[in-house]
């Protein structure tokens, strides 16, 4: 593995992680900015623009821009979350250089206004798609509820009210604040030609203006509330409770990570154990989501409704437990040969890679190797995973659940 | 490319399938067993699902908690599922920790402990898992389209069915675990990182000893009714479809998956083109290549708000339809291109070419290399996909709707 760097003079960085004996490619551009990056009168702006970015430019249609990706059989998407917007591709090798002038050419989109309105229907259309996926509405409506007016609790969808109301010009602007090269990365993993990327970086992104971008970064532990709503179709309890933790910029998020798979790992966990290999909830998980300057614990759960306060009795048990017993050897040892064989495993494909490499720039604006991973997953230590539940001890939630009428 | 298959098989018949991953440093391995929902006897739908779970709680000289504590500190991805012919186990690890894996899988399939105790556990979170299927409307308009679809028992619910569920026995479920782990027809698939000659090694001393007969195939009865609704008060109406086309061994084929990429494989494709970019009336849609040993077919998906279900109903029809009347050459190239190019990527991943080199023998006997695929893609043309679409015209339809509103059929 190779890595290089290079920076355009109107700040757009393009990293790439260089493996030879790949047989595919994958490339993408990190754009910094997301739902927490928006007002509310523009609620949904980054994820509907996301969709608007592959309706073309000025010379390409949105027919044009879909066949042109299919022509190169290439495996692409786009994703919008709270903090950034990503567009990506795996493709062959031989193709890359046509998929990284597609990409560059629709960073710079045409925001057609007839597009726009009728792409209002495939938001809607996909905002009611998650309202029928509880497990996915849960956590949507927990986030508001943990971060109140922090922007982290904006909704990266919006609301149907909030789309139909938004203009075409309030997304323009929006594009143009956000869409600045100094707010973004192009990343490349895996089998490329370096010289030929960074050729056609500079031909297609050299020109692009700069804006000056801000973001407001605070910290919060959460409202501490607790909400429940009913849906007379359901037949599961939906549960969800976010908790406080480190930042994706803190030294200590390696052990955040490694609580979390000790905790709620989908096997072999705490919650597995006490709730799973029971059949008391049908799943139970704990996530660490390190966020730009806050971090988050997710702990999902989702039960036969009767099983409700035993789960949650569980749950509380094993929260209360840790901060006074806190956790052993073993349960470490585990957790870090769970993780440091994911690892691995996950990014030894181009495709898997290309995430964690562009996003470790994003976040951390430096380059780490698979190895500083591993070394730094291998040197956390039981006193400080230890520590961290004492800064931040799980029992410390907001929730949200989702039922049917009780 | 440069893949070789290695292949073995032992004297009970169990076949064991190997091919190396150059640039990886991971190993993934899956034990196909014929115990699928389809193979079991009548009345016991969902038994598949009960010992999948079931298996795993204590195997060998190691009860329940010692063999998951063992797999995850191996660092196992286990992935296990259940199809219509086959419940499939394997993981994915790192490839330094293959043999001791399949040493546990072996105690596994040969000697799972299937206690009293363990078994309510095991089917009581199969139960939820049917419970939670409810909550997942667009699983469950296609787990149901292909119930309907298939004829009867091969579109059998792979999560299950609730009352034959609850009347299961541990005697029973034992007993179906006894009859239907025949190794002689079992296929050990692996791909990435291996030493083959240690591996066969290892499974001779393993399974070779273990000598089984096999089950007698199901019946084949009737298809379901053509068209159901399942009222349910969410936000859409998710539609599931499917129309039968030719199987794997079919010489149509390759031009059965052109047609379908034509359809729906990628952006570009008909139906995203006709109802989501022409219409906005999705978020989501598309169509799949879905293939048993015994029957296949075109499956396709939708989810759209209640006013806006017949019409999209109406669109993707039309589209399946229309197909026989004109491919142009452009959409050919991209349907091959795509085809192709998704081929090589999944070959990139030791767990999907595993489960792949798995799916071939069982399907067709043999084990198509990636190259072969590739040719038989590119020889392909306009005018065979065209010929097969006119001599096999998509004459009838399953769908299934789950939502708050009924479509005209």
């Amino acid at each position: 593995m190779e890595f290089k760097k290079k920076t355009l003079p109107n700040g757009l960085t393009i990293i790439g992680e260089m493996n030879k004996s790949a047989k595919t490619a994958a490339i993408g551009f990190f754009v910094k900015t997301g739902s927490r990056d928006e007002t509310p009168q523009i609620s949904g702006v980054s994820h509907f623009l996301e969709h608007m970015m592959f309706k073309g430019t000025e010379k390409l249609s949105a027919f044009d821009v879909n066949n042109a990706f299919d022509r190169t059989g290439a495996s692409f998407n786009a994703g919008t979350g709270w903090e950034t917007t990503t567009y990506y591709a795996a493709i062959l090798p031989e193709y890359l250089g046509d998929i990284q002038n597609l990409w560059s050419d629709l960073m710079r989109p045409a925001l057609r206004e007839d597009d726009f309105n009728l792409e209002k229907n495939v938001i809607k259309e996909e905002i009611a798609m998650y309202k029928d996926m509880p497990d996915f509405d849960v956590l949507d409506r927990c986030q508001k509820l943990y971060f109140g007016d922090h922007p982290c609790g904006n909704s990266v969808l919006g609301t149907e009210q909030s789309i139909d109301d938004l203009k075409v010009q309030q997304m323009r602007d929006y594009f143009t604040m956000r869409y600045s090269p100094n707010n973004m990365t192009l990343a490349v993993v895996g089998n490329f030609d370096w010289q030929q990327v960074c050729d056609i970086a500079q031909a297609k992104c050299g020109q692009w203006q700069n804006q000056k971008v801000e973001r407001k970064v605070t910290d919060t532990r959460g409202s501490g509330k607790k909400e429940r709503i009913e849906k007379p179709n359901l037949h599961h309890e939906h549960i969800c409770l976010i908790s406080p933790a480190v930042s994706a910029e803190s030294r200590r998020r390696f052990a955040a990570s490694l609580l979390s798979t000790i905790v709620g790992d989908v096997v072999g966990s705490r919650f597995y154990w006490q709730l799973i290999d029971n059949a008391l909830a049908d799943s139970a998980s704990m996530q660490y989501g390190p966020m730009d300057g806050v971090g988050v614990f997710y702990s999902t759960f989702n039960c036969n409704p009767e099983q409700t306060g035993k789960v949650m009795d569980v749950v509380n048990r094993i929260f209360a437990d840790l901060k006074e017993k806190g956790i052993s050897t073993e349960e470490m040892q585990t957790a870090k040969n769970k993780i440091l064989s994911e690892l691995v495993i996950h990014n030894e494909i181009p495709k898997g890679r290309l995430h964690s490499f562009g996003g470790n720039w994003v976040y951390l604006g430096q380059y780490r190797s698979i190895e500083d991973e591993i070394r730094d997953i291998k040197s956390v230590t039981v006193d400080e995973i230890v520590s961290l539940i004492k800064d931040y001890s799980p029992q410390e939630y907001t929730q949200f659940s989702i039922g049917p009428a009780k | 490319m440069a893949e070789k298959l290695n292949k073995h098989v032992l004297k009970n018949g169990m076949v064991i399938l190997a091919e190396p991953i150059e640039a990886v440093g991971s190993a993934a391995f899956n034990f196909m067993l014929p115990a699928g929902a389809s193979r079991l006897p009548d009345g016991c739908c969902g038994a598949a699902n009960i010992i999948e779970d079931w298996i795993f709680r204590g195997a060998g000289k190691r009860d329940n908690v010692q063999l998951s504590n063992a797999m995850d500190n191996l660092g196992l991805h286990r992935t296990s599922s259940v199809s219509s012919s086959q419940l499939n186990i394997g993981a994915v690890m790192e490839a330094d920790n293959l043999a001791d894996a399949l040493e546990l899988y072996g105690d596994v399939i040969n000697q799972p402990h299937l206690e009293d105790s363990q078994f309510a556990p095991a089917r009581q979170s199969c139960i939820e898992s049917i419970r939670g299927l409810e909550d997942d409307p667009r699983s469950k308009v296609m787990l149901k389209v292909r119930q309907q679809f298939y004829p009867s028992p091969l579109g059998r619910s792979t999560v299950g069915d609730m009352e034959e569920l609850k009347s299961l026995t541990p005697e029973k479920t034992r007993q179906i675990v006894k009859e239907h782990f025949d190794l002689s027809q079992a296929i050990l698939s692996i791909a990435g990182k291996y030493d083959f000659k240690k591996i066969v090694q290892q499974v001779e001393k393993l399974f070779a000893g273990r000598q089984t007969k096999p089950q007698p195939l199901p019946k084949q009865g009737a298809s379901g009714q053509k068209y159901t609704h399942i009222h349910n008060d969410g936000a859409q109406v998710h539609i599931g479809l499917m129309t039968k086309t030719v199987r794997p061994v079919d010489k149509d084929y390759y031009n059965a998956q052109l047609a379908v990429s034509v359809l729906s494989g990628g952006m570009s494709a008909r139906l995203f083109t006709e109802v989501r970019e022409k219409r906005g009336l999705c978020y989501a849609i598309g169509a799949n290549y879905h293939a048993l040993k015994e029957a296949a077919g075109i499956g396709c998906y939708a989810g759209t708000n209640p006013d806006s279900a017949q019409k999209t109903l109406d669109v993707i029809i039309t589209e399946f339809n229309r197909l026989k009347e004109g491919i142009s050459e452009e959409e050919m190239n991209r349907a091959k291109v795509g085809l192709k190019s998704s081929l090589i990527m999944s070959s990139e991943s030791s767990g999907s070419r595993a489960g792949g080199i798995g799916g071939d023998w069982y399907m067709l006997g043999k084990v198509r290399p990636i190259d072969e695929i590739k040719d038989q893609i590119e020889k392909t043309t306009t005018k065979s996909v065209l010929d097969f679409l006119n001599r096999n015209k998509f004459q009838e339809f399953t769908i299934v709707t789950i939502g708050p509103k009924k479509v005209n059929v």
